[in-house]
């Protein structure tokens, strides 16, 4: 047995898919390995600090691949929430108490930090060390500003002697005062920039120091420049020290039209007071640009800080989905397994691989579903057995000739068989449910029915039997097209009751049709009765006759004329009566002892010629008509009774209609037809007489029941007799106009006993074969 | 739920505000260039003129000694007819701004070149006048055919100390850059060598 998978075969409806989850422990450890390189590179790692945008980028992106990966964890959360499915309730509590318990203490931490770093970043600077720096530069421009004065001085006097001396003698001049005033380097410059004497200057320059062009303009605008310069630039660009350079415009007076003369002086400054000057001026610069980056420093600690801090909620939140998930993984498989229990697949979850309750709860499960299977198995075993049983005795109630009825503590119907319908001509749904008195059929006999369970109930007896007659044709009951138009025979029923068992308190009614028995009884009886007096009656007969005979033999001669002729005529009488009950004592005999019948294959058609051909004046004058379907099957029977039959019938048909003027009989022969083939053969002789008396209709075939002024009433009786040896089916009706009134009477005859090609069974079959095969089931009461 | 949507909203947010703004004032703008073959005709001279002003937080920056770094970038592509140009030659200069405060002097290293002005126009006014780069040598080029140069001029946002960088990547005033100037270049047939 295969086992049910996790999610039964739709992983897409997984909430953590493998490819995110391995998504997110990629994203979780590559954030886990930049945020500590941001925290190193936070620092003051050089290595790191150039590519601190990078991280910082890198950082964000991990961040908000992080933060996708859980919004669509949560939009998949989300969907199973709307989608109802198993297990989410259970997922978003761990994941929101998982969320919550990593939020607050993450923010709280982050909170502090913030607010500390801001405070400790902050009292980084203070104002007296601010003013300190500050003075300090103060001090070192203020000193190198009185070296510049003078030195401003020194040259000032320097070109105020120049101008008192010829220019051939400037050179031994400006060489001594030069020396005089202490200076590294002292030139003398044209307007344009160029050298015209110069002196001194380091061992190292061959060129003079030149002022630069903006100097020497400011020099020609102003008539001095002075400024503190930095020395040349070194190898790395960085100057090594300052210098003093003065620029003084030479006096020359009153020789307009030449060209200006300029005196540079340029000094080193000393190199102690160069070093603490550029010393306190490093300081400053240092001091001020961390003041000013003190909001970008704080920033970059809030930046590392918040990353850190949505890196961290983002795996947390991220993690707490898989560690939920994780956690109700087991519960869904086991709900899966529920579901598919609930729709009846036993199949066992798959063994879930921990060794937790979780495990543990996997394995009861599949225990149970085991059990569970078993239990079910033989439930169903049970109850196809129970259906088995059910039906079994649903067709054998069905196929019960005998009617049965089952009623409730009420006298309510609760189940009607196929026999009980069939015998009352009443459907079971108009019996099921009703009263036993409000059921059509059995309204008339319900008092008495209803008085022997009363009688039942008081006595020990287990079950009562009674026979009960009563009129087939109740009010309101359907009729029969053509077989029972008018009153029907009566319906005689054998009832046997019973109290069912207690578990089911009610009431059982059995009940056969035993009209057709009764019938028989009857005739058996008066065949009995009439062999008995035939024997008694005719043994006497002859010897009255013989008497009579004798007497008149005797006496006629001896007598006068008047009583010899009164002789005569009674003697007569005598011999005629006799030979008249001789008759009738014959006819007696004849229907007792009437021969078994020898059935043979036979035309019925022949047959009702070769009777009716002693007809023929009648049927000549049209009086009688006869109707043969060709091509009839022939039929099992005996031909010499059958022919008695057609003869009596025909008889019968035209002593009923002696006394009319014009009469029409009919005999007519067909075939019955039941599902496209031929299952029997009818004969109906059919007159316009006046039709059977109401009331006899039932008993017309018993012996001595006639309606015709002589007759021995044995007609009929014999004709029936015959016909049931036949195996085939008799019925007496009255044929009724469309008013309703008596308009002749109609006899027919069913055989069913056909002469197949296989005769010998034709014997045995019964009567059965005319009946509808059984297919309605008991029906069973509304439950 | 409503939580989850919140943290989600706000991080968003805090991550929209930190990404650069869409792009820097026009600070600094490339307003001429030229080329033209230096004096011993082995090399082209780029010359060309910027405006240049710096934003009042990049200006006391200056004043409080960061040293800022202006990057010239130059760019020769020669276009074809399929997606990418081909790199004909590509040059930088770097020029160094800072302030000296013990002798109140704006310094300036112009390729190498150190320079002081007493003021801050003076020093940007130098700065904005590039003269005779020799860009690329001679034969880099073949005469007749049509190039395209770009040129550019920029903060060098990466030699900022630290904590400047961080504010240059979200403040466009601290980021100050040209648009890069795209100007044709199709050096003449060389005449027979002089």
């Amino acid at each position: 047995m295969e086992a049910v998978p996790l999610h039964a075969g739709d992983p897409s409806k997984r909430t953590v898919t493998r490819a995110l989850r391995y998504a997110l422990f990629v994203s979780v450890a590559l954030a886990a390995v930049l945020l500590a390189m941001l925290a190193v590179a936070s620092g003051n790692d050089r290595l790191l600090e150039s590519h601190y945008g990078l991280l910082l980028g890198l950082n964000v992106a991990i961040g908000i691949a992080l933060l996708l990966l859980a919004a669509e964890l949560a939009r998949r959360l989300w969907q199973r929430w709307r989608a109802g499915l198993f297990g989410t309730r259970l997922m978003v509590r761990l994941a929101l108490a998982f969320v919550v318990m990593t939020l607050v203490p993450v923010g709280l931490i982050f909170a502090v930090a913030v607010q500390f770093l801001g405070r400790s970043v902050e009292s980084w600077y203070d104002v007296p060390m601010e003013r300190a720096l500050e003075s300090g530069l103060s001090l070192g421009r203020a000193s190198l500003d009185s070296l510049l004065v003078d030195l401003q001085a020194k040259t000032r006097s320097m070109a105020g002697e120049l101008a008192d001396v010829p220019q051939n003698q400037w050179a031994p001049t400006l060489n001594r005062m030069r020396e005089r005033a202490g200076a590294q380097e002292a030139v003398i410059l044209t307007g344009s920039g160029r050298i015209l004497l110069a002196s001194g200057g380091g061992y190292a320059n061959l060129l003079p120091d030149l002022p630069s062009p903006a100097a020497l303009r400011q020099a020609r605008g102003a008539r001095l420049y002075a400024a503190v310069e930095p020395l040349e630039a070194g190898a790395g660009g960085e100057p090594r020290g300052l210098k003093l350079r003065v620029v003084q415009s030479i006096p020359l007076g009153g020789q307009l039209g030449e060209e200006p003369r300029f005196l540079q002086l340029v000094q080193p400054v000393p190199p102690q007071l160069a070093e603490n000057a550029e010393a306190i001026q490093q300081g400053w610069r240092d001091y001020q640009q961390l003041s000013l980056s003190r909001a970008g420093l704080k920033r970059i600690f809030r930046i590392t800080m918040t990353v850190t801090l949505l890196l961290t909620v983002f795996s947390s939140i991220a993690a707490s989905f898989l560690l939920a998930g994780w956690m109700t993984g087991p519960l869904s498989m086991i709900a899966a397994g529920t579901r598919a229990v609930a729709e009846g697949d036993f199949r066992p979850v798959k063994d879930y691989a921990g060794r937790d309750e979780l495990g543990v709860l996997t394995q009861s499960f599949n225990a149970m579903t085991r059990q569970l299977e078993e239990a079910r198995a033989l439930v169903e075993r049970n109850q196809h057995e129970l259906e088995r049983a059910n039906a079994r005795l649903a067709s054998v109630l069905a196929n019960l000739t005998a009617g049965v009825i089952v009623l409730d503590e009420d006298f309510r119907v609760t189940l009607a068989n196929v026999g009980a319908e069939r015998i009352l001509e009443v459907g079971a749904e108009a019996m099921v449910g009703r009263r036993l008195d409000s059921v059509p059929r059995l309204a008339e006999a319900a008092p008495q029915i209803l008085e022997a369970f009363a009688e039942l109930d008081e006595g020990t007896h287990l079950g009562w039997q009674r026979q009960l007659a009563f009129r087939r044709d109740a009010p309101g009951t359907e009729r029969r097209a053509e077989s029972r138009p008018d009153a029907a025979p009566a319906l005689t029923l054998l009832v046997r009751g019973a109290r069912l068992p207690s578990p089911q308190r009610g009431w059982l009614v059995v009940f056969d049709d035993v009209s057709e028995v009764v019938s028989a009884q009857r005739a058996v009886a008066w065949s009995e009765v009439a062999r008995r007096l035939a024997h008694e009656i005719k043994n006497p007969l002859t010897p009255i006759q013989l008497a009579a005979e004798r007497l008149q033999h005797r006496l006629a001669d001896k007598l006068p004329p008047a009583e010899a002729e009164l002789l005569a005529r009674s003697s007569q009488t005598i011999v005629n009566q006799v030979g008249a009950l001789k008759l009738m004592v014959d006819e007696f005999r004849d229907y007792a002892r009437l021969p078994a019948a020898r059935l043979a294959p036979l035309d019925l058609n022949v047959l009702v010629q070769d009777v009716l051909a002693l007809y023929a004046p009648i049927e000549a004058a049209g009086g009688l008509h006869a109707e043969l379907e060709p091509g009839l099957p022939p039929i099992l029977g005996d031909a010499s009774q059958l022919r008695q039959v057609i003869h009596n019938l025909v008889k019968n048909a035209l002593e009923a209609t002696e006394k009319q003027p014009r009469r029409a009989i009919e005999v007519v022969t067909e075939p019955v037809r039941r599902g496209g083939s031929v299952a029997g053969v009818r004969l109906v002789v059919r007159d316009d007489g006046p039709g059977f008396p109401t009331g006899s209709l039932a008993r017309v075939f018993e012996p001595y029941v006639t309606t015709k002024p002589k007759g021995t009433g044995l007609g009929l009786a014999i004709v029936r007799k015959i016909v049931e040896e036949h195996g085939a089916r008799i019925d007496a009706v009255n044929r009724s106009d469309a008013a309703g009134g008596t308009v002749g009477a109609s006899v027919s005859l069913l055989f069913t006993r056909l002469a197949k090609s296989d005769d010998n069974c034709g014997a045995h079959t019964t009567l059965e074969t005319s009946q509808p095969p059984v297919v309605l089931p008991v029906r069973p009461a509304k439950s | 739920m409503k939580r989850r949507t919140a943290i989600a909203a706000l991080s968003t947010a805090a991550l929209l505000a930190w990404l650069p703004a869409a792009r820097p004032a026009d600070t600094i703008d490339v307003l001429d260039v030229g080329v033209e073959p230096s004096a011993d005709g082995e090399a082209w001279l780029l010359s060309a003129d910027f405006t240049l002003s710096l934003s009042p937080q990049l200006e006391d920056a200056v004043n409080k000694g960061v040293t800022l770094f202006f990057l010239v970038e130059f760019e020769l592509l020669r276009p074809r007819w399929y997606w990418w140009d081909e790199r004909t030659a590509l040059a930088t200069q770097t020029h160094r701004l800072s302030y000296h405060a013990l002798t109140r002097q704006y310094r300036v290293l112009l390729n190498g070149v150190p320079q002081a002005y007493g003021s801050l126009p003076e020093a940007l006014d130098a700065m904005s006048r590039l003269r005779a780069w020799r860009v690329m040598p001679r034969d880099r080029t073949r005469g007749g055919v049509s190039y395209e140069g770009w040129l550019r001029l920029r903060l060098d946002t990466s030699q900022l100390p630290k904590p400047f960088q961080i504010t240059a990547l979200t403040n466009r005033d601290w980021n100050p850059q040209s648009e890069w100037k795209r100007f044709p270049f199709t050096p003449e047939t060389p005449r027979s060598a002089p």
